[in-house]
């Protein structure tokens, strides 16, 4: 769910039409008194309430760290995707042993920036917010409206210990904006290609390391009656991720730099042409399943999950607990790292694309920052650590939670034993997310994966969208090291 | 969003112009303002007025302003930057993709949902027997409420539902069409082709206005006296240009209201787009003005330049009703302002 490659798009279909909310508003007016003093402008209401983030105190001590008033109602608006919003209520409740008389008070959502837009003009946002899912507010637009979250990493978490020694190596990074720390993404998400290990077991299949062992694969595929890949019309640019993977690991930080730094010619880089190149030999070969980009792409992935009618679906880890429900009994979903493109890649076959995801964040105009803030102390701890990892079979970034046995999910597992092969080869980009490439690269995608578009149309439309975004200079670029 | 047409305008004249308050006797109009007078007008003027101005009027104006300026959308802070959004936007071929499509639809949705509606409309009320009384085809009480269904249902569900069906994989479309043999529809993608991606999202919106349209025809063909059909019978005129000659000059007018409301509709769509097509269609041929809209405003965060696209979505609606109004009165049509 890290934004992007949004897994939850539940949330994306039913939008209230402009008409159906005018209709309420007419609805609404029926009721409002005459007369009353209409607020000037939709602007106007800011500033009306003031920054309380040194807030009626409470007192600070290692207990109450950013000392968070007595009887605070923390407000938290939570996107409700594949990991709903139980995780956090588990953390209210923790929470108000803790500090006898407040509380959490949760509420799902997943049209965060529909819904929370007028709370941040009215100088009213929430205390914390899990800025997520397809309609998450874009950070360049709030930045400077968010808190530093740099004083909970150093704060002692429920257990005592400093919180930042509780966490894996590098999860802060896709969080820091320039110098602030400005949103803590709480899951860790792994990046591979997944597959049934009871499947791949009963006939004797190995899953592919490189990419000809994959059409390798998808021949094999072919004779069982069954396609090597599918994708639905909403997630077709998983395959972009997958292909982005395949090419730094072939050419190293090279290429996934010129990608993140908007480099004219970025994609027409020899190792992403080369695994362009070779995908579209698996499109042509039809180990596609055919009509992904007119299929809702849940149902495409129970199409792979519950049907097994493909063997490989590549994603982030989140899809175990996303198709929970659609899945094939005695399945045993398992990972692989992203493909190599050839057999001697500048970084090793284990390395892995990996990034801490769901960030949250805290408004600085809250009624309760500490609030906020606490929240997210105890979300870290190892209790609530424990109770996510357990429920969601998804690691957070508190290190040391997950047991050998994966809470009996074999996806946590193999999670876990990727990342430790992975050892320091981690590597993660962001610009998709960073300018919002996604729904512009989906169309391109689908055509491609359709058969319909060659390498150089793919190469050309995709390097179109990064010079539209390098050229337009109300677009604050943020350079990547 | 322009003004929808009110119930009045839609109905058979005769019955519309029967409601208006304006001929009334004229008692208080010498002695000045009594209580009856004033509480009147306040009531059925002053209050719908007033709720007009401050939740349409209102929010268009501040539209136009917003339209002037670089806002985000989340802060309160914003500069005023002149008309510079509407000249990126001419330059922003997302946006212009986007209006060649809200045009294509605006232009076939209303002339096949007013065509398919207008034959029924036309079957039901006076396309039976041509003997006896001028009737419709049997059975039309009975098609009259099965026609009215679709819109019963609501636009996200009709949108969801054929999602559904269209399905490559398990698709009910694609399960008939293979079933009869046609084996190259197997897993054939409606929706993520270009070339079927449009007109399949135009026959489900169709699909859902026809039945209300239908009605609308219905009761303005009700309107016209059937002794003018009668006499035609009795001059010789088959159905085809009894339809031809004597219902289309006569419910001429109801006939452009609907075109405009659907124009409307079509420009607007979505609903419609985003329940079928939700990343934009297949090469972004189904992505709309509104679809493009909500994306720079919420995902972009370009508060300023979404209403930039707002008001030239309001100027493309209202050159659309004016086209309609032009065409109508090339056309032979009477002067608007005769009817209510």
């Amino acid at each position: 769910m890290t934004s992007n490659f949004t897994t939850d798009q539940s949330n994306i279909t039913p939008q209230p039409s402009r008409r159906s909310v005018l209709r309420a508003v007419m609805f609404t007016a029926a009721a409002v008194p005459l007369g009353l003093p209409l607020a000037a402008c939709a602007t106007g209401g800011g500033g009306g309430e003031e920054a309380t983030s040194a807030a009626p105190g409470g007192e600070m001590d290692a207990k109450n760290p950013f000392g968070m008033a007595e009887n605070t109602t923390i407000d938290a608006v939570i996107f409700d995707g594949g990991y709903g919003v139980d995780y956090v209520e588990f953390a209210g409740t923790v929470l108000a042993g803790l500090h006898a008389g407040s509380t959490a008070k949760v509420s799902p959502s997943t049209q965060i920036a529909t819904e929370l837009q007028p709370r941040f003009v009215g100088g009213n946002p929430p205390d914390l917010v899990d800025n997520s899912g397809a309609q998450s507010i874009g950070f360049n637009t709030i930045l400077d409206q968010l808190e530093d979250l740099t004083d909970i990493i150093d704060a002692p978490n429920v257990e005592g210990t400093t919180i930042r020694d509780t966490l894996y190596e590098g999860v802060l990074a896709p969080g820091t904006y320039g110098d602030k720390f400005a949103a803590l993404n709480y899951v860790l998400t792994v990046y591979g290609v997944w597959y049934s290990g009871s499947l791949f077991e009963k006939n004797g299949w190995t899953p592919p390391a490189t990419w000809e062992e994959a059409k390798a694969l998808g021949a094999e595929a072919k004779k069982a009656g069954k396609y090597l890949f599918l994708w639905g019309t909403e997630a077709a640019t998983y395959y972009q991720t997958l292909a982005i993977e395949s090419a730094i690991k072939e050419g190293g930080d090279e290429v996934r730099l010129a990608l993140e730094n908007l480099e004219p010619d970025c994609w027409s880089n020899d190792a992403l042409q080369a695994t362009f190149t070779i995908m579209k030999e698996i499109v042509d070969a039809g180990y596609f399943k055919p009509g992904g980009s007119g299929t809702q792409f849940t149902a495409a992935q129970a199409q792979w999950s519950n049907k097994q009618e493909a063997l490989l679906y590549p994603s982030g880890s989140w899809i175990e607990n996303e198709m929970k429900d659609q899945t094939a009994a005695d399945f045993q979903m398992k990972g692989v790292p992203s493909f190599s493109v050839t057999a001697s890649p500048a970084m090793p076959a284990t390395a892995l694309h990996s990034t801490a995801g769901e960030p949250f964040i805290v408004p600085s105009q809250a009624k309760s920052v500490a609030g906020g803030k606490e929240l997210l102390r105890v979300m870290l701890s190892k209790e609530s650590a424990t109770n996510f990892s357990k429920t969601k079979l998804a690691p957070t970034i508190v290190k040391d939670i997950v047991p050998a046995d994966g809470f009996g999910s074999t996806a946590l597992v193999s999670q876990t034993d990727m990342l430790s092969a992975a050892g320091t080869d981690i590597f993660t980009f962001n610009f998709v997310n960073t300018y919002g490439m996604n729904q512009e690269q989906l169309p391109i995608w689908n055509s491609f994966l359709d058969g319909k578009k060659s390498v150089a149309d793919l190469t050309k439309e995709l390097q179109a969208i990064t010079d539209r975004i390098a050229n337009d200079d109300t677009i604050d670029k943020i350079e990547v090291s | 969003m322009t003004a929808i047409p009110g119930a009045g305008q839609v109905l058979p004249a005769g019955e519309g112009a029967a409601a208006g308050p304006g001929r009334g006797p004229r008692r208080g109009r010498p002695g000045g303002w009594s209580f009856d007078t004033v509480s009147f007008f306040v009531v059925f003027l002053g209050l719908p007025l007033a709720l007009f101005l401050v939740f349409v009027i209102w929010p268009f104006v501040q539209a136009a302003f917003y339209a002037l300026t670089d806002w985000s959308g989340f802060t309160t802070e914003f500069d005023v930057v002149g008309l510079a959004n509407f000249t990126t936007l001419l330059q922003d071929p997302r946006f212009v993709n986007a209006v060649g499509n809200s045009v294509m639809f605006g232009l076939f949705i209303p002339l096949v949902t007013i065509a398919i509606a207008l034959t029924f409309a036309i079957l039901i009320t006076v396309g039976g027997s041509g003997r006896g009384q001028v009737r419709g085809v049997r059975g039309s009480g009975f098609y009259r409420v099965v026609s009215l269904f679709p819109y019963v249902i609501p636009a996200i569900a009709v949108g969801i539902m054929w999602r559904l069906i269209l399905d490559p994989s398990n698709g009910l479309v694609n399960g008939v069409l293979t079933g009869l043999g046609l084996d190259r529809f197997e897993s054939f993608a409606w929706l993520g082709n270009v070339g079927t991606a449009m007109p399949v999202t135009m026959f489900v919106v169709v699909w859902g206005f026809v039945g209300f349209y239908m009605l609308l025809f219905i009761a303005a063909i009700k309107g016209v006296p059937s002794e003018i059909y009668e006499a035609a019978r009795i001059d010789g005129a088959g159905r085809w240009r009894t339809s031809w000659s004597i219902t289309l000059p006569l419910i001429r007018d109801n006939v452009q209201t609907a075109f405009i409301y659907l124009g409307i509709i079509a420009l607007d769509l979505f609903v419609y787009v985003q329940a079928l097509n939700p990343q934009g269609g297949p090469d972004n041929s189904t992505l709309v003005m509104s679809q493009q809209l909500f994306r720079s405003a919420f995902t972009e965060g370009k508060f300023g330049y979404a209403s930039a696209m707002g008001v030239a979505m309001a100027i493309v609606t209202l050159v659309f009703a004016a086209l309609v109004f032009t065409v109508n009165r090339l056309a032979g049509g009477r002067n608007e302002r005769g009817r209510g």
